[in-house]
């Protein structure tokens, strides 16, 4: 929608106004979740498996039930309700079995916090130990422990997901493009190899945290730090089979989602704590190390490539196979799966492929969305063997790569045909290359290469990936004339942190012509007040919600046009308008102003026209298709961002260490409508893959416990471990039906970045490594000469 | 914070000894509590008693005289340390060991009696005043006894300190005053985390010494060396004082070959 306008004739969009949410958020003045407290308000705190995997075989809470100041104590025995959105396989505590280490099987409310702990801890559970399963692969197996013995039972949405009763196979994904046989047969050489990550932490810097209470007459009340206020209403209604309309999901500011707090999460449990505790409020949240294990986490994943190359450098046939460790629930894990199922070869076209993505169970902690969707993981692997390809067929890997990306006429994956407008992933590669200096050291690097010792290395790497939703999803944006002339906007997006408010005001503001402090968004969101918007999630939501923006904002216009017309007694078509008044074009001094518009315009009799002005605008995702369940043939994606990252890196060729000097990062975001936002997401997403690259990822013993559920061993990137230099590119392919041609840019940022950085280490020092993250051992154990322990000799 | 306590804050030396003796067994001493707290609010440590040591006039500042040595309080700060101009001009290495602890807010709380008395392998004062050959002075209603660092440290989180006595003051010879030093450590990112392998030289006209953290149960240091001692034989030194395990934040084999690594690295640029 107006991609074709230049950028001089923009008034708003463009440009880097500061965030609308800026001033709250640093003075503290904002209110999350955290900070709510309502009248006769308790709170809860769980009880947790110190199993992988067990019997529950009994639990007493009596001693819990009788500490004064304790209103309600529940276990999974008198809670028989499944909650989900994909599949729905999870109780809101573990009943009869626990799946994974950390899951909850008992619940209390108290009147503080404390009372909550102190009978939580005289719960008594005793439990028949079992033996996990832990690796996804072997998890596949006919014959495997079974996770989930009655997945066969299970509800999911059958139009788009495959599970297969009797495995832990909670979900298979197939693609067929081609005829992969043949194009093995016509390849030259054939590349094969598998790649592995493991589950990351999302770490929100504020944690899960929820206040429910269930009122008489089965009426609801969620105050929640989730991303999706009206998910968290329908599934809620779904489960315990409520009307709508009785719940009331209430969103303050949000500390950062990161796809963690996408669906729904603790809200029911405090809702039937409070249910249970005769109506009274129920806050629970979680502390940081139940972030790490009752809470979701990103899925880890096995992914095997198999890759056929012409000598000229064409791809001929892929055959990928991926095995999700969706951990011990996989609601969320099996759309991660399908998603990264149809995208699994990144933006580069393969004549002949073939997916099998496989969600698997195991007894780990559960995955869920997380930023990237699926992407950051395959990536990895995928990026990894791209340059496994040009090396073996002894090519320049970004040659390799601009022989293979998706062009206009290129088809993707599952039979969508691309144009000039889909966006330009060859450009977004060149300039990441230009801005590195792919493929040559400078006199400068060389001469630090001299000073230091270390070898320094350059890698390039593209990615794409479109928002994972369902086909029909839809949006609305409402405007409401104030009585001065201002507009407040209502949508039920939320702010998670990725700053898509402010490009929606900016939107709305260029749309309606008004300077953006005629324009007001509210932060919170109030599922009673805003209208329906699915999730927020997907880099979607500046698409979806733009668009609902701008014809929220025509419709406003049309409706105040009608009354203009009606006063000056003149036609619509001869009419235009300012931020204050519409006027006639052809004597502007004959106006009517919005102020007098805003709430009905009345003639000076009092009589008066129009009513109180109010602009809707409704969009929903157009041309998607669910697909075939068999080939994967389809049309799944609202819109494509591609992109690329160029990292420089210098490593110590003995010791493994590094220092990543730079990173440059291009995204084809079709237009910018915020520079500042965009380069906030850049760095941002950059850095937050950095810590998939370098040093996050849980580690388990071989009980299944996990061992780094915390900051000390579970490390996080800090503001020392940005690289030395960042550039942010925006290349801009406007996208026809994005808003002022504008794409998604929120996920992007973090993507491929790990592959960056294990292809650059492999140019500097020859480390050849599949795993992420990247530790300064594993360099060191990937070394040509190196990993063999000191010199020195050991008594 | 769940667990309930007495929180006790004597004002002078004897009254703590007293609370010390009487609460033997089930008080735990606060200084910076940037150990104890954590301990206390994963539930690892349920102490009946808190006793805060900060107002305890005898276990605070830093003295130095050529005759005595360095003292160093129980409560001084990491920040202190790094921030006295007597400990920049003598004892570097102890400045720079203290600048490495933690991020800056939990060095403008953590204490080196914390740091020393929490006995963790990793310590980074740990490993640096071994270097430098540092005693450690205990104090109890019996009396007041100084006994050498390394052999105060007697395993993981373990200590020679009985249930009545108190950690007074860290003293460091005067004759390892102005020692050439070099301290490295290895982290998991750049910015602040605990030592997966520490190495600490200081070498004096007399002697060489290396202490070691996270490469055996407790920070260790080598036998003293000539000064003038091959980087092959301090590597020997080093291996006979460390046995270091697996787990998740490195491989003995790696944390073998960076001890060597560093030692090889900081030996000819001892400054």
């Amino acid at each position: 929608m107006f991609e074709n306008i230049p950028h001089e004739e923009l008034k708003v969009v463009g440009k880097g106004i500061e965030r609308i949410d800026t001033v709250e958020k640093l003075t503290g003045a904002a209110l999350y979740t955290g900070d709510w407290v309502v009248p006769g308000m308790l709170h809860a705190k769980v009880k947790r498996s110190p199993h992988a995997k067990a019997r529950i075989k009994r639990i007493d809470t009596s001693k819990a039930e009788k500490l004064p100041g304790v209103h309600a104590v529940l276990t999974g025995k008198e809670l028989d309700y499944r909650v989900g959105l994909y599949l729905v396989d999870k109780h809101i505590l573990a009943k009869d079995v626990v799946r994974h280490f950390g899951e909850a099987v008992a619940a209390v409310a108290a009147e503080t916090p404390a009372i909550a702990q102190q009978a939580v801890d005289l719960i008594q559970v005793d439990y028949e130990v079992m033996e996990p399963v832990l690796e996804p692969k072997s998890a596949a197996k006919k014959g495997a422990p079974l996770v989930h013995p009655d997945l066969g039972t299970y509800e999911y949405v059958k139009e788009v997901f495959t599970p297969i009763p009797g495995t832990n196979i909670a979900n298979h994904t197939k693609l067929r493009k081609g005829d992969v046989e043949k194009g093995f047969k016509e390849a030259d050489v054939i590349v094969e190899r598998e790649y592995t990550n493991p589950n990351v932490q999302h770490v929100p810097m504020e944690t899960h945290v929820a206040i429910g209470q269930w009122l008489l007459g089965d009426r609801i009340s969620i105050i929640t730090s989730a991303q999706s206020p009206f998910t968290v209403r329908n599934l809620f209604a779904h489960s315990f089979k409520i009307p709508h309309c009785n719940i009331r999901v209430y969103i303050p500011s949000v500390g950062g989602g990161f796809g963690g707090k996408a669906g729904i999460h603790l809200e029911p449990l405090c809702c039937v704590l409070s249910r249970q505790a005769g109506g009274r409020p129920v806050k629970i949240q979680a502390t940081r190390e139940e972030e790490f294990s009752l809470l979701p986490c990103r899925s880890g994943l096995v992914y095997h490539i198999k890759t056929g190359v012409k000598k000229n450098g064409k791809i001929v046939a892929q055959q990928m196979t991926m095995y999700w460790d969706a951990g011990a629930y996989a609601d969320y894990a099996v759309n991660v799966t399908r998603a990264s199922g149809y995208s699994a070869a990144g933006p580069y076209e393969i004549p002949n492929a073939w997916v099998d993505a496989y969600t698997v169970y195991t007894n780990k902690p559960f995955g869920t969305a997380y930023r990237g969707f699926g992407h950051v993981e395959f990536s990895w692997g995928l990026e990894r063997h791209m340059d496994l390809c040009a090396r073996t067929l002894g090519m320049d890997p970004l040659k390799f790569r601009l022989a293979n990306t998706l062009k206009p006429g290129s088809v993707t994956l599952t039979g969508e045909v691309i144009t000039e407008h889909t966006g330009n992933v060859g450009r977004c590669l060149e300039e990441v290359a230009k801005a590195i200096g792919y493929g040559k050291l400078t006199p400068a690097e060389k001469a630090r290469e001299k000073k230091t010792g270390m070898k320094i290395g350059k890698a390039v790497v593209a990615l794409h990936k479109a928002p994972a939703m369902p086909p029909f999803t839809g949006t609305v944006v409402i405007l409401k004339m104030n009585e001065d002339g201002t507009v407040t906007a209502n949508l039920s997006l939320t702010e998670i942190g990725a700053g898509t408010y402010t490009s929606i005001v900016q939107i709305i503001a260029e749309a309606l012509g008004f300077p953006v402090e005629k324009v007001r968004l509210p932060i919170e969101n109030d599922t009673d007040r805003d209208p329906y918007d699915w999730q927020t999630v997907a880099s979607k939501g500046l698409l979806l919600s733009g668009n609902a923006a701008i014809l929220a904002a025509h419709d406003l216009l049309g409706k105040a046009y009608e009354v203009a017309a009606q006063v000056l007694r003149a036609n619509p078509c001869d009419l235009d308008h300012d931020d204050e008044k519409v006027f006639l074009r052809h004597h502007p001094a004959k106006c009517v102003t919005f102020k007098a518009m805003a709430v009905g315009y009345a003639y000076p009799d009092g009589n008066a026209i129009g009513g109180p002005l109010v602009g809707v605008g409704r969009y929903v995702a157009q041309g998607l298709s669910n697909l075939d369940k068999e080939t994967g043939q389809g049309n799944p994606a609202l819109d494509w961002t591609y992109g690329a990252h160029g990292l420089v890196v210098e490593a110590h060729p003995r010791t493994g260490e590094y220092n990543i000097i730079k990173v440059a990062s291009a995204f084809d975001v079709g237009k910018v409508i915020n520079v500042k936002s965009v380069r906030g997401q850049i760095i941002g997403g950059m850095l937050q893959g950095l810590g998939t690259a370098m040093c996050e990822g849980y580690r388990y013993a071989p009980d299944g416990r996990l061992l780094n559920p915390n900051f000390t061993d579970n490390k996080i990137p800090t503001s020392l471990d940005l690289p030395e230099e960042i550039d942010c590119i925006a290349v801009e392919t406007p996208q026809i039906d994005g808003p002022f041609g504008a794409r998604g840019v929120g996920e992007h940022s973090m993507i491929a970045i790990g592959a960056a950085l294990g292809n650059a280490l492999q140019n500097a020092v020859g480390a050849d490594l599949t795993h992420l993250p990247i530790r300064q051992e594993d360099v060191w154990r990937a070394l040509p000469k190196g990993g063999k322990g000191p010199e020195g000799k050991i008594p | 914070m769940l667990h309930e306590f007495s929180y006790l804050a004597p004002r002078e030396r004897k009254d703590l000894l007293q609370l010390l003796k009487k609460h033997s067994g089930q008080a735990r001493l606060l200084a910076g509590g940037t150990d104890l707290l954590c301990d206390i609010r994963l539930g690892t440590d349920k102490p009946a008693y808190l006793i805060d040591v900060k107002h305890i006039p005898e276990m605070q500042g830093i003295t130095w005289s050529e005759r005595d040595g360095l003292a160093i309080g129980a409560t001084v700060t990491c920040i202190e340390i790094m921030r006295h101009p007597v400990i920049a001009k003598k004892f570097p290495l102890l400045a720079h060991a203290a600048g490495h602890i933690g991020s800056a807010q939990l060095r403008n709380r953590a204490t080196i009696g914390g740091n020393l008395c929490t006995a963790s392998p990793c310590a980074d004062l740990g490993c640096s005043s071994l270097a430098l050959g540092a005693r450690v002075e205990l104090a109890s209603v019996r009396g007041t006894r100084v006994i050498p660092m390394k052999e105060f440290f007697t395993g993981v989180k373990a200590t020679q300190l009985k249930d009545d006595e108190v950690v007074q003051r860290v003293l460091y010879p005067a004759e390892a005053a102005g020692a050439a030093w070099g301290m490295e450590k290895l982290k998991r990112i750049k910015g602040h985390d605990l030592a997966v392998v520490s190495v600490a030289i200081a070498r004096t006209a007399t002697w060489l010494r290396v202490g070691i953290g996270s490469c055996a149960p407790t920070p260790v240091v080598t036998a003293d060396l000539p000064p003038q001692a091959t980087a092959a034989a301090v590597v020997a030194a080093a291996f006979k004082v460390v046995n270091p395990i697996d787990d998740v934040r490195a491989s003995r084999d790696f944390r073998l070959f960076m001890v060597e690594e560093f030692i090889r690295k900081l030996l000819p640029a001892l400054a």
